[in-house]
């Protein structure tokens, strides 16, 4: 209908207004009344016909729409609000910790055509508060059933978002190497981990020297879960020379379970092993020299809980090449944001 | 029902080979008797209640007549020739009717749901295992009303082509200008040109001690221009009298 025409009547739909490098915004919301003195501000807008829609039986606004998609996309550790902002809606982290996002569901999500969402790389690092992901349905109305469809889909593995929060734990450090343990070298990496395993919300419980011995190493491993640790991080010797012996010593103590070698550099030479349900990390050297290895990218999965395994290690290849920038921005950066 | 690995493993053996039309046939009918409540349809009690139409011939329609026992010299498959890759599942006493259609997204979506899959063709066929019922299919809720006349059940009418003189059952024959006719004589079959002949080696019956001769090619085609037996129109000399065909 024509502007002049349209006093009184409600608006079919949030109305935007951009005023470059200023504001980006409603200027109007779905459902305003027009009165008189908008006229005036439409015109400026450049709307000179407003619109109005008479819903079918089967069809929904896009606000519904964006509703009924939040609600199935949310899981565990995800807020958000019924108040769409343009059609849209923002999915938010209920708290800190790592989000998750189903992948395989979100693109089956996506490949239905009236909808979309998009979102932050699973296994990013959230605070609460930040927004992760946000959705909307693509028309202003539509028909319902592939809204339902899609919400469907979308809680085809129970929900496509969710945020596990990171467990406190008690890790034993084993720092291996005969020149450390005989002190003829200090060692750098016992506080360089600390630090890492504190900026996760974990503490150390243990910290051990050993030369490089696998037995000895073994009896350590063995020694440090007695003592009650439930994670442990070796360093050292986990090279390529012969007296590299620190992965024989965590077969030794007893591992059921253990992968050497992530498509990541730096850490190619990572290591994960599990002795029952005790995750055993061994880091490479490079974690002494780059801010970022593969070490960073895995234990937050860990102490979410996680299970790393070998495919888990292989995906990362996808994103796992750092460009050691001169001043590096990780995590905002293509680091780690794999599959 | 049998687990879906039993059933893939069966269906692609009477198919004759393994593939992801086997995969999607498979789910598809274990999706469409779910939909219709039958949870084992070659069952007694359960199979004269069901009824498929299929509307493609691709190894997808192999894998749900397998899987649900439905055949056609039965009644309960129904071939639609559209090229399209659904098929339609009715229960006879509730009336029901679903059509499930396979998704073209699904199989843009192989990648994501099977990764660690190298192969393309393997990875389609894991990726068509692990992705949901929601994901491979679309679901429509679809009136069928069923004429009698496609029913199982013995032939409920028998006619007589008044050109060729043909028995067609079923009400499958065609009435034009009053006059009531064969599909063949009234809008053209798949074939041309039909000429009668005469076999020699015809004269095998099970249980007979006559050997299959091994090359008939030759007389076959010898006594293809007998044309006292033939009409007209098929390039012989006289009009016949039509014959009685009787089975």
């Amino acid at each position: 209908m024509r502007l002049q025409d349209a006093v009184g009547t409600h608006l079919a739909h949030d109305i935007t207004e951009i005023r470059p490098g200023e504001f980006k915004g409603p200027a109007f919301r779905q459902g305003h009344t027009v009165c008189e003195e908008d006229l005036c501000r439409l015109q400026r807008l450049g709307k000179n016909h407003l619109y109005t829609i008479d819903l079918e039986e089967d069809e929904i606004h896009e606000n519904q729409a964006a509703v009924i998609l939040a609600r199935a996309l949310a899981g565990d550790g995800i807020v958000w609000r019924d108040e769409p902002k343009e059609g849209k809606i923002g999915l938010f982290a209920g708290r800190n910790g790592l989000l998750k996002v189903d992948i395989s569901a979100l693109s089956a999500f996506n490949m239905v055509e009236e909808v979309m969402c998009a979102t932050l790389h699973n296994h990013t690092l959230v605070r609460q508060g930040e927004l992760v992901a946000a959705t909307r349905a693509i028309p202003l109305v539509m028909k319902r059933a592939p809204i339902e469809r899609a919400a469907a889909i979308a809680r085809q593995n129970g929900c496509v978002l969710s945020v596990r929060s990171l467990g406190r734990a008690r890790a034993g450090l084993l720092i291996t190497g005969s020149e450390v343990y005989h002190g003829l070298i200090q060692d750098q990496f016992a506080p360089i981990l600390t630090e890492k395993i504190h900026a996760l919300g974990s503490q150390v419980a243990a910290l051990d020297f050993a030369p490089d011995d696998a037995e000895f190493i073994a009896k350590v491993i063995q020694s440090q879960l007695a003592r009650g640790c439930d994670l442990i991080l070796l360093t050292g010797g986990m090279s390529v020379d012969p007296d590299d012996v620190t992965r024989h010593g965590i077969r030794l103590a007893g591992a059921t379970e253990l992968h050497y070698g992530s498509a990541v550099l730096p850490g190619a030479m990572f290591l994960v092993a599990y002795l029952g349900d005790v995750p055993i990390l061994g880091v490479p050297a490079c974690g002494l020299y780059h801010r970022v290895t593969a070490l960073d990218l895995v234990l937050p999965r860990i102490l979410a809980g996680e299970h790393v395994g070998r495919q888990d290690l292989a995906f990362l290849g996808h994103g796992g090449l750092c460009r050691d920038c001169p001043e590096c921005t990780y995590p905002q950066c293509s680091f780690g944001k794999g599959i | 029902m049998r687990s879906f690995e039993e059933l893939l493993v069966s269906s692609a053996s009477a198919h004759g080979h393994l593939c992801p039309g086997q995969v999607v046939g498979v789910r598809m009918a274990m999706l469409g008797c779910r939909l219709i409540d039958l949870d084992d349809p070659s069952r007694r009690d359960q199979i004269k209640k069901l009824i498929v139409y299929v509307e493609m011939d691709r190894c997808t329609a192999d894998a749900v007549a397998h899987v649900t026992g439905v055949k056609l010299g039965r009644r309960s498959l129904k071939f639609m020739d559209y090229g399209i890759m659904a098929a339609t599942f009715v229960n006879l006493e509730t009336g029901e009717a679903y059509r499930v259609l396979s998704t073209e997204e699904s199989r843009d979506l192989a990648t994501l749901y099977a990764p660690d899959v190298g192969k393309k063709r393997q990875q389609q066929m894991e990726a068509y295992k692990r992705m949901p019922d929601s994901v491979l299919f679309r679901v429509q809720e679809v009136d069928l009303p069923i004429n009698e006349l496609d029913l199982p059940g013995p032939t409920r009418r028998k006619a007589a082509c008044s050109q060729c003189g043909q028995v067609v059952r079923d009400g499958r024959e065609m009435v034009l200008e009053g006059r009531i006719l064969c599909k063949p004589c009234g809008e053209g079959a798949y074939f041309h040109h039909a000429r009668e002949i005469t076999w020699p080696d015809m004269n095998w019956a099970p249980g007979s001690k006559t050997r299959h001769a091994g090359d008939g090619g030759q007389e076959k085609a010898c006594v293809l221009r007998n044309h006292l037996l033939l009409p007209r129109e098929f390039g012989g000399p006289w009009q016949p009298v039509p014959e009685k065909h009787s089975q």
